[in-house]
């Protein structure tokens, strides 16, 4: 495996391209294959949920916190989920300190759309009292080491944080909210499982879960999101074109690649059992 | 198991046995667990548990400063940035850095550069990033000690690690390493580091009140827990080599067999 830490030498890229041109990859891989993902839940004690999660070398740790607001005037009876993504300067020299740039937007708005259009979490639960009173859930991605692909490890760690909260329940009273005690959980507020797929572009070769150093030499990516057997959002970022073909391909091979992994991830596994 | 912290203060911080809530005794540290080299990217890195506080540190440097200005010609500088994630406290932190972050960042810097040779590397930065991904009291301490880990993990030379710990008064008794709310319902903390090349003190800061016997307490206690943890930190580092030892004369082995 390459050690790429900020730049990729001319001959690395060379490298890179003609073994993706024999349909093989630096690290081993085909094609159409994922990195492992391993994947730990629930074991930020003062986060609501939380998942820490691994694609090959890449780590981001999400947390969810949330807050009671009032919801917006034309969703009356429904919770707010909002998501949001830290590009720590701690996980590679590529981050810089200061405001969220392009990239962390990108990672953050790109996650949310998949989840948002999935008919995932399911917002009408999280309303305490109509025009009143709503859950606001901040579901918040730390990048904490960055080896490639942040897009489809945070769709994981959100959905698996998602999956894994236990948020305290309130009812609406004169008073003000009150604490019933028990808890709504990720089997009460999620339904569908959205899984988000990114391919990298270099010429005309096409393949799924891009590492650091191919990310760093493909000419542009795109990331399409799929629930069991919908599309549900799609972005194509970088100065490269798709064509047709490619994209009906991706379209279906995406949502059977996604069947595999949602099976083979067994996210409810990560709900939490409250006594 | 479900970990649920709840925003409540106790009314007494002792338990009728007279050991404290989580049932340590006065001088007993919760249990800690530090592992380096857990960020790949860095040029050092660190992970330290010590009870519910989890935090990430990494090291990048010698390396160009940004912005060019805060360069030095005579010598390296050191930038520390502590930052906490929004979800590791009750009520949810605000993504920004706000102004405690800050405070602590320079005391650590503080704390951990006498231990540096900062004259040798002139005209660059190290800088160390602390991410509190889970924070439950003694979190300046904790990331004092997970940087200088970071930093040996990186190969920077040192005079000598850091290490840090809280001592403080809850219901009138001296304790050492003050958990959340401990630090929350005490009377008063004390968070204090020593530099071992010397055994001096480079980090302290106090609040609360104490009287001059109590505060003697505190010191003894505070260096006492600190010699205890110093000797898990040497474990670590000791540890990363050990392995690297073995694995190296695992592969000389295997391939002296095929000669």
């Amino acid at each position: 495996m390459m050690d790429v830490k900020r730049v990729i030498s001319t001959i690395e890229r060379k490298y890179i391209i003609n073994n993706l041109k024999k349909e093989e990859r630096i690290d081993g891989r085909g094609l159409w294959e994922y990195r492992e993902f391993k994947i730990d839940s629930d074991m930020v004690a003062s986060a609501e949920g939380s998942a820490d999660v691994m694609l090959g070398e890449t780590r981001i740790i999400t947390g969810l916190k949330y807050d009671v607001g009032s919801p917006f005037p034309d969703l009356p009876d429904a919770g707010v989920c909002t998501i949001m993504a830290e590009l720590l300067p701690l996980a590679s020299p590529l981050f810089e300190r200061g405001p969220p740039d392009e990239q962390s937007i990108e990672l953050a708005r790109v996650v949310d759309r998949g989840i948002r259009h999935a008919d995932c979490v399911q917002t009408k639960k999280l309303c305490i009292k109509e025009k009143e009173a709503v859950y606001i859930l901040f579901v918040d991605m730390y990048v904490i080491n960055h080896g490639g692909n942040l897009i489809d490890c945070g769709g994981v760690s959100a959905l698996a944080t998602l999956i894994s909260a236990h948020i305290p329940e309130g009812i609406y009273t004169e008073n003000g909210i009150e604490w019933t005690g028990n808890y709504l959980t990720g089997e009460d507020i999620v339904n569908e499982l959205p899984l988000v797929l990114t391919y990298g572009k270099i010429d005309d070769i096409i393949f799924l879960d891009p590492s650091l150093p191919e990310e760093l030499v493909c000419d542009g990516k795109i990331s399409i999101s799929v629930t069991e057997d919908k599309i549900t959002s799609i972005q194509k970022s970088g100065a490269t074109t798709f064509s047709f073909d490619e994209i009906r391909m991706l379209g279906q091979k995406t949502i059977e690649i996604g069947k595999e992994l949602r099976n083979k991830l067994n996210f409810w596994q990560y709900k939490v059992k409250i006594d | 198991m479900v970990l649920i912290i709840k925003d409540e203060y106790p009314d007494k911080l002792f338990r009728e046995d007279g050991k404290r809530l989580d049932g340590r005794d006065k001088n007993e540290l919760r249990p800690i667990k530090m592992e380096v080299g857990v960020i790949k990217n860095a040029d050092g890195s660190a992970y330290l548990e010590w009870g519910n506080n989890k935090i990430f540190a990494a090291v990048y440097g010698p390396r160009e400063v940004h912005p060019h200005h805060l360069a030095k010609p005579d010598r390296g500088i050191l930038r520390v940035f502590y930052r906490m994630a929004t979800y590791s406290v009750f009520d949810r932190k605000r993504p920004a850095p706000g102004r405690r972050e800050k405070e602590i960042s320079m005391i650590i810097s503080d704390c951990i550069e006498p231990v540096l040779f900062l004259e040798l590397y002139p005209g660059t930065s190290f800088e160390v990033f602390i991410e509190v991904i889970d924070a439950d009291g003694g979190t300046r301490c904790a990331s004092t000690i997970v940087a200088s880990l970071a930093l040996a993990d990186a190969g920077v030379p040192m005079k000598s690690l850091v290490t840090a710990v809280a001592v403080g008064k809850i219901d009138g008794e001296i304790v050492v390493d003050l958990s959340g709310i401990e630090d929350k319902a005490g009377d008063a903390d004390l968070p204090l580091a020593i530099t071992w090349f010397n055994n001096e003190i480079s980090l302290l800061q106090f609040d609360g009140t104490m009287d001059a016997e109590e505060f003697d307490t505190c010191l003894t206690l505070g260096k006492e827990a600190a010699e205890k943890i110093y000797k898990i930190q040497l474990d670590t580092l000791r540890s990363k080599y050990i392995s690297i030892q073995e694995s190296v004369s695992e592969i000389s082995n295997t391939s002296g067999g095929e000669e």
